[in-house]
């Protein structure tokens, strides 16, 4: 029964953990100026990351490690210091659009400027890692985080075709600017398979003290949670298709992504934009903060776990304050929060094709996942996704200038 | 034993399970009449630093002396101190009798000076 108890708590914190800055800006912006058309590239970006947190999943249970560790045990010191640093530059540029969303989200609600709120946010998120135990930043912000499930409430209340939907799904190149399409495709796959959300995911099981046994409630908790996680992700986009794209506004500041929910909840969209915004930001900067102190303590060798005393854990600590202190200095120099988060997830899908190779090695090697290794579906899939990876990131710059 | 494999960069804890560092280095001992052998581990971010360049590595330890953090280090843990090999080495040392645990003391060190104000 606490088994499942557990399992539900996990789902449910893996779909209020799913949706913040990237998943937010790139889902309204898609819709707003391609309605339905770019739908498929949620499910089909929530399924590649369902696989790979599932195996990091995997991974940390079966070999205690986590797949920082596991990368400079199997590859080595150059490829896991290449990784690290790659990983910390986009954790430091993805931390500083989640305090800037944050900031935003304060903004809306009380009107004051969103520098004025960098500061309060970031302490807000420093005394939540310093505080908080794993379970309780995980589980906590999780719960928090189901209010981002009123994008799913305002495209319910928006009463979508099933057939627009459905088209929606199938992907389709005809009409508009191909390369802005394509961009915005990048775009959703760079924010929805983010590196930190491996990374994080694995070390919570071992901070969870994951088993053998956990494998079962590991494969539901990454696929259903991401699933449903997706589900609030593609209610975004639906929002922004119904609401903004007839009436051709582009999604290209918070403060206009808001508006898109003023048919379905009039005078009470901004708040709950806001509140959903500003939740999912919160959240995502503490999970990235702690992914910095994680990806350099394991990789390293330090004393490491969020559930373990802070003074015990000094350098680790440290390491989460410092990239929490840096990125909030930089967005304090008055970055952009929308520009950075698009500049960030074309960077992530640079990353992916080294963030994921490793993956598909660990998961054929027995001495990390014993009898459990990927089967030749898995593998396929995974291999295709490295491959395509490659392919993106050699695409993403040119993207980035001629559709971004 | 594959050095590589089974050496180079595991994970290092201390005779009661505290993480000393990873394997950064080792140390051989190579002599004309007789192969190459391995005599110790070496831990510590000097040593890494200078598998990368010997130019970044004299800077790490460069940086760990104006730290005061250089005393006893890099580690170095003779072959014969290794108790087990396995997905981590178990050292039949103590950590505090090592410099492995200089860095995350002076670290704790600015923690608690900070909290005292």
């Amino acid at each position: 029964m606490k088994k499942i108890a557990h399992l539900v708590l996990g789902v449910i914190t893996s779909i209020g953990g799913f949706v913040e800055v990237g998943s937010i800006s790139t889902a309204s912006q898609a819709g707003a100026e391609f309605g339905f058309r770019l739908l498929w590239t949620i499910p089909a970006a929530a399924f590649v990351l369902a696989m790979l947190v599932e195996m990091s999943g995997r991974l940390s249970a079966l070999s205690g490690r986590p797949y920082a560790a596991a990368v400079r045990d199997r590859f080595g010191a150059h490829y896991h210091l290449t990784l690290m640093a790659a990983e910390l530059v986009l954790d430091f540029l993805l931390l500083a659009a989640e305090l800037g969303g944050a900031a935003v989200a304060m903004q809306l609600v009380t009107g004051i400027d969103a520098r004025w709120w960098l500061v309060p946010v970031g302490a807000i998120a420093w005394t939540i890692l310093w505080l908080g135990s794993f379970s309780f930043i995980e589980d906590g912000l999780g719960l928090l985080g189901l209010v981002t499930l009123v994008f799913v409430v305002a495209a319910w209340r928006l009463h979508p075709t099933p057939s627009a939907l459905a088209n929606g799904l199938i992907p389709s190149l005809h009409g508009g600017d191909l390369a802005r399409y394509t961009f915005l495709t990048v775009s959703i796959v760079g924010a929805t398979v983010s590196p930190y959300l491996l990374n994080f995911y694995g070390s919570g099981a071992v901070e969870e003290k994951w088993t053998e046994e956990d494998l079962w409630s590991n494969r539901i908790t990454a696929f259903v949670g991401m699933g449903f996680g997706a589900v609030v992700s593609m209610g975004t986009l639906v929002v922004a298709a119904m609401t903004l794209a007839p009436r051709q506004i582009q999604s290209d500041s918070y403060e206009q992504a808001a508006l898109m929910f003023l048919p379905a909840f009039g005078r009470y969209a901004v708040p709950l934009f806001a509140a959903a915004l500003g939740v999912g930001c919160l959240g995502a900067a503490v999970e990235i903060s702690l992914d910095a102190g994680y990806v350099m303590a394991q990789g390293l060798g330090w004393p490491w776990g969020a559930n373990k005393p802070r003074l015990e854990t000094a350098r680790f600590s440290g390491a989460f304050t410092l990239m929490l202190g840096a990125s909030l200095l930089f967005a304090i120099t008055g970055v952009d929060p929308l520009r950075l988060t698009l500049i960030a997830v074309g960077l992530t899908v640079m990353l992916m094709p080294i963030a994921v190779l490793p993956m598909l090695v660990l998961m054929n090697d027995e001495r990390f996942v014993k009898g459990h290794r990927s089967g030749p579906v898995g593998n396929a899939i995974l291999a295709a996704v490295t491959i395509l990876g490659a392919l993106l990131a050699l695409i993403v710059v040119p993207l980035e200038i001629l559709g971004g | 034993m594959d050095l590589v494999r089974d050496l180079l960069d595991k994970a290092v804890v201390d005779r009661n399970g505290r993480e000393m560092g990873r394997v950064d280095g080792l140390l051989l001992d190579v002599t004309d009449d007789r192969p190459p052998r391995v005599t110790a581990i070496e831990i510590g971010p000097a040593v890494l630093a200078h598998r990368l360049h010997p130019a970044l590595g004299r800077l790490a330890a460069l940086v760990e002396e104006l730290l005061g953090v250089a005393q006893e280090r890099p580690v170095r843990i003779p072959l014969s101190e290794i108790k087990e090999v396995s997905s981590e080495i178990t050292a039949d040392v103590a950590i505090g009798a090592t410099g492995a645990g200089n860095v995350e003391q002076l670290v704790r060190r600015l923690m608690r000076g900070w909290r005292w104000r």
